[in-house]
């Protein structure tokens, strides 16, 4: 008996299951990782927002533009200054609290309370599914396995949406007072920094980030008032894999955790949801900063 | 100071409220209160129960928030374990009691047992969990609860070990006593009302007797300031860790109170949504007070209880407790407990026994935890 | 897009009843319960995964409460319905029936979507001393009396009128044994109804004779947001068919992502034992054409004059198909009307009495209460077609299988399990 009998075969459709698992789990999550690493905000209420984007992109696909990617951006956008507005009311009075940390995250946690039944109230408790665009809506073979196009398409857009945040963190001037500002807000104030505005403006970039998750996500998923409070765990379990404020590790972390998912239903059966907690806890324990740590790496 | 001085008046009211109500008068009517209302309306009875295991809960969870500044979003672990401990004892080891003690008096056993295999479980889980978290600070702590908390309802709901029936939960009948002819059942509202009074009023005494002590003090010196504190000579880890457990231990006896009230040990207690429940009490009554957990409950409860009276609204209650923590962060870190405070100076003049002014506002509620409120300047005798 | 129009009908009943249900809410507040009018308590999950469940519950119940209250009430009082939201959680639908009971004193409950709950529940009617007639939850564990089996929790007090997993199970492989397949596979929610479904399916497919073998199976959590990873790995075991008891928006779901993975060229023949719930007037994801789905209550048979009659209004009115959660819950309100009218008034223990054992008639067609407290309503199961003229799915054609509980009891004579009617 060869061993490739007693392993089960990793095939090429688990591998992508596995990468667009893990793709929209990094446009979860890197929006949440970047104002982290530069606020040093935990949004409790970033999952909230990320339906939020879901819902608007369905609303306008539906009762204004039959199309997807406006619809998308228009989504990213709203979110946006929502998030804008959260921070600028709500968590900006906080920073230089003794329990700041603690305290943004009660506020934020407030948030997700005021988002999800928000969401009730004008859009009811029913779930809704969004088309993917329909230049993608159809199936793919590959490796002996079928799937959606919007699939692979998802993929495409995580890697876009790294390789666009860190152009524009790295190759930018606002991205070099970012990086300033997040490795030291005092010396970034004495040099003339303008830190509130632009830590507005960074909650600003992180929920459209959120947004646009959502909005890109939805074809892959049922949007319904619950999906908040179900991924804001998961984007929790990505940013301190991959380590709190970086997109690189947002994006590892993702891929990691995607993987898990895509293989878990055929090796493990029982406890397999743990798996990811249990990773959580680990790194906490031994690797606090991720596995990597700083924004733009 | 003339007649016609209403602020007089009420000056003079506040100061004989204030001689002559003194704590075991205001003692005395609290137990009247709960006794006479084990006689009103069931349905109040059994709110009231809950109220009073939500109290416990969060009083729990804020021996480790208010006391040395550690905010858990886990500790739906343990309110789950002492559902669970309970429920897994009277679903397998019922019938092993009946045989030894007899069946009259066997639920009965059956029942303490359980509560005790409950409160053994969580104090097994948290001691490991606890020690590993206290590693951690801040949103970290946060966090790594956060993920125990999670890993804790994964097993549950995918039970692995074949104990816990899955997301369905367990089924929790305490059934009857046959004593010399008598029959009562422990679950009936009264009863399980009563035993809820005891042993919820044992456990805040508990509570209070650490928060009190030397323990306590050490505890609320690392609050103010873990550098300090460990400046000292005070093992700061070794010192959150023992409160983490006490904290654990606190919670689990309000959650095997929660499976015999609600009748089903459900795996949703440890999901973070029922930690939070934990959380949102606790800032609304107030963190830095020994009583802000209690009053928070209440008003969760009550206020919860008052919005589903009215069904357009009821559906939407989260949205009124989402807006009432951010005001209370924002605005009045002192909470519920520290506004009644507030009214109580207002009313009655400033400046009457030390202590009782009401933490500073803003800047982190910076307030030691217990200064206030419940007198609990009364700790002198702790040294 | 799915489910819009639900939602909007659903808020704006919502605002209608804003008026009304102060009114209500402050009689119930006041002890309330004046002998004017009869008033019974209906728990369904109106919120999360499956609150679509809920919504058509609630048009039945009300188009019957409309019906009764303009044809002289029940004995001449008027029937009021408070509807209450389970949210899915056994927790939640204990403590609205405590409430429902002891603070609206309801002289009867009603409904119930999932069979976690309902098992849960069973034991607290005994404890309350209140008649529940369950109009969905399916497991035949609260039908079978306690002792039975270890997870039976029957009781004098529950009365379920739609029928229940078992005969449901007995149809599917009935089903089974007229299609070409041999291996088969099942994809269900991780609780006490996936398992269930499976561990029937397998023991009525070995009672019947089923020439059938168990290869693959996959239970995934409530509310799984991906069920490719699960997709993958039965499409990897190669089954020929699939029986899955996957509801609520999880089918929605799983449907949709199915079809993206080639599900439905690759297998065979797939069941859907909760198919009609919801789908009928869903567009999201519906159930592909030929695939086969079984139902509670057909909208076409049987074509009696009460089945028509009750088609047509509820079409009138909601221009979509009767789903068998409207029927369950309509049939409920006639069934009390029943009890309540032949026992002269609402004492439970006379309601539980006249329950027992009655013989009813309904959109469903004659049935009696078994000894242990279940309808005997047939199994229906039929091909998934789509019907221009409605513009919805219906089974067609659909088989009724005569759920006779004497053949069930032999068919499950070399298994543990009850039959639960």
């Amino acid at each position: 008996m060869s061993l490739s009998s007693l392993v089960p075969l990793i095939g090429v459709s688990d591998v992508v299951v596995g990468l667009s698992l893990g793709s929209r789990l990094f446009l979860i999550a890197v929006g949440l990782s970047l104002i982290f690493g530069v606020l040093g905000v935990l949004n409790f209420a970033h999952g909230g927002l990320y339906m939020l984007g879901a819902y608007v992109t369905l609303a306008v696909v539906t009762g204004v533009i039959d199309n997807f990617w406006i619809a998308a951006l228009a989504g990213a956008l709203a979110v946006g200054v929502v998030g804008a507005a959260i921070e600028f009311a709500a968590i900006r009075p906080l920073y230089d609290r003794i329990d700041a940390d603690l305290d943004q995250l009660i506020v934020t946690f407030g948030f997700v309370l005021i988002i999800h039944e928000t969401v009730r109230f004008v859009w009811g408790s029913g779930s809704y599914s969004v088309d993917p665009p329909a230049l993608f809506d159809f199936s793919v073979s590959l490796g002996g396995s079928t799937f959606g196009a919007y699939r692979l398409v998802v993929i495409g857009l995580a890697v876009a949406v790294l390789a666009g945040l860190w152009l524009f963190i790295t190759r930018t001037y606002f991205g070099s007072l970012v990086r300033g500002t997040s490795s030291d807000r005092e010396m970034a104030s004495m040099l003339g920094v303008d830190v509130p505005r632009l830590y507005t403006a960074v909650f600003f970039l992180g929920s459209v980030l959120a947004g646009l998750g959502g909005a890109l996500s939805a074809p892959l998923q049922s949007t319904s008032p619950a999906l908040g409070d179900q991924v804001i765990i998961d984007a929790f379990i990505v940013v301190v894999i991959g380590g709190l404020g970086s997109m690189t590790g947002a994006f590892v972390g993702a891929m990691l955790i995607g993987m898990m998912q895509s293989l878990g239903p055929q090796f493990i059966s029982a406890g397999s949801i743990a798996i990811p907690f249990l990773a959580m806890v680990i790194v906490l324990l031994f690797r606090p900063e991720g596995l990597f740590g700083g924004i733009g790496e | 100071m003339s007649a016609t001085d209403t602020g007089g008046r009420v000056r003079k009211f506040g100061s004989a409220v204030a001689d002559g109500w003194t704590r075991e008068r205001f003692g005395l009517l609290g137990a009247l209160g709960l006794v006479l209302l084990a006689f009103g309306p069931s349905f109040q009875i059994y709110l009231f129960t809950d109220f009073l295991v939500v109290a416990l809960f969060a009083l729990g969870f804020n021996l480790l928030y208010g006391y040395t500044g550690l905010l858990s979003f886990g500790h739906g672990l343990f309110y789950a374990g002492g559902a669970y401990g309970l429920a897994i004892v009277l679903r397998d080891l019922g019938p092993v009691f009946a045989d030894v003690v007899g069946s009259g008096v066997a639920p009965l056993v059956t029942f303490v047992v359980g509560g005790l295999v409950g409160l053994a479980l969580v104090v097994a889980v948290a001691v490991p969990v606890g020690w590993l978290s206290v590693r951690l600070e801040e949103i970290y702590f946060a966090l790594i609860t956060l993920a125990f908390g999670m890993i804790g309802y994964s097993l549950i709901i995918q039970d692995p070990a074949g104990l816990t029936n899955g997301t369905d939960g367990i089924i929790v009948l305490l059934g009857s006593v046959d004593v010399g002819g008598e029959s009562f059942r422990i679950g009936a509202r009264q009863t399980y009302y009563a035993l809820t009074v005891v042993v919820v009023l044992a456990a805040i005494y508990g509570v209070w007797r650490v928060v009190n002590s030397p323990f306590g003090t050490v505890c609320k010196a690392i609050r103010e300031s873990p550098d300090r504190a460990a400046a000292l000579g005070i093992d700061v880890r070794h010192h959150r860790w023992m409160t983490f457990i006490i904290s654990a231990a606190i919670v689990g006896i309000a959650g095997v109170l929660r499976a015999g009230l609600a009748s089903v040990a459900s795996p949703g207690l440890t999901h973070w949504s029922t930690s939070a429940v934990a959380v949102i009490a606790t800032v609304i009554g107030g963190a830095t007070y020994f009583s802000g957990p209690i009053v928070g409950a209440f008003i969760f409860l009550y206020i919860r209880w008052g919005i589903s009276r009215f069904p357009t609204l009821d559906a939407y209650w989260e949205l009124f407790f989402g807006a009432l923590l951010i005001g209370v962060v924002l605005y009045f870190k002192a909470g519920a407990v520290g506004g009644l405070l507030l009214l109580r100076d207002r009313l009655f003049g400033e400046g009457r026994a030390g202590g009782d002014d009401g933490p500073t506002q803003g800047g982190g509620g910076a307030a030691e935890p217990g200064s206030s409120g419940d007198r609990a300047d009364d700790r002198g005798d702790d040294s | 897009m799915s489910s819009e129009n639900r939602s909007s009908v659903g808020r704006r009943r919502f605002l209608q009843a804003a008026g009304a249900g102060t009114a209500v809410a402050l009689a119930g507040c006041s002890g309330g319960g004046g002998d004017d009018v009869v008033r019974l308590g209906a728990t369904y999950i109106l919120s999360g995964f499956a609150s679509l469940y809920g919504e058509a519950a609630e048009r039945g119940l009300e188009m019957a409460q409309s019906e009764i209250n303009d044809n002289g009430g029940i004995d001449g009082r008027d029937v009021e319905v408070i509807v209450r939201d389970t949210e899915a959680s056994a927790d939640t639908a204990i403590q609205q029936m405590r409430s429902l009971v002891e603070e609206d004193n309801v002289d009867g409950l009603f409904g119930l979507d999932s069979s976690g709950v309902a098992q849960a529940v069973a034991p607290q009617a005994a404890e309350l001393g209140i008649p529940y007639m369950i109009t969905h939850a399916a497991t035949p564990f609260v039908t079978s009396p306690e002792g039975e089996h270890e997870n039976s929790v029957g009781n004098d007090y529950v009365f379920r009128d739609a029928n229940n997993l078992a005969q449901d199970m007995y149809g599917a492989a009935q089903t089974a044994a007229e299609l070409d397949a041999t291996e088969w596979a099942t994809i269900g929610p991780d609780y006490a109804f996936g398992y269930e479904t499976w561990d029937y399916f397998q023991d009525f497919c070995a009672g019947l004779g089923v020439d059938a073998e168990f290869t693959a199976e996959q239970f995934p959590p409530l509310t799984t947001g991906d069920y490719t990873p699960y997709i993958s790995s039965i499409l990897d075991a190669e089954p020929d068919a699939v029986i899955t008891p996957l509801w609520g928006a999880d089918l929605t779901t799983f449907v949709g992502q199915a079809e993206d993975a080639g599900w439905f060229d690759q297998i065979d023949h797939t069941l859907f034992s909760v198919g009609m719930g919801t789908d009928l007037a869903s567009d999201g994801s519906p159930l592909p054409e030929g695939e086969y789905a079984s139902t509670r209550y057909d909208p076409f048979v049987p074509d009696t004059e009460a089945n028509n009659s009750f088609r047509e209004t509820y079409y009138e009115e909601h221009e979509t198909l009767p789903t068998y959660n409207a029927e369950g819950a309509y049939r409920a309100l006639y069934l009390y009307k029943e009890a309540i009218e032949s026992a002269g008034g609402t004492d439970p223990d006379a309601i539980v009495d006249e329950f027992t054992g009655m013989e009813h008639s309904g959109p469903v067609g004659d049935y009696r209460f078994s000894e242990k407290n279940q309808a005997t309503v047939p199994a229906i199961w039929g091909t998934v077609t789509y019907d221009d003229e409605w513009e919805s799915n219906v089974l067609d054609p659909v088989n009724v299988y005569d759920a006779n509980p004497d053949e069930m009891a032999d068919a499950l004579a070399d298994s543990d399990l009850p039959t639960g009617v």
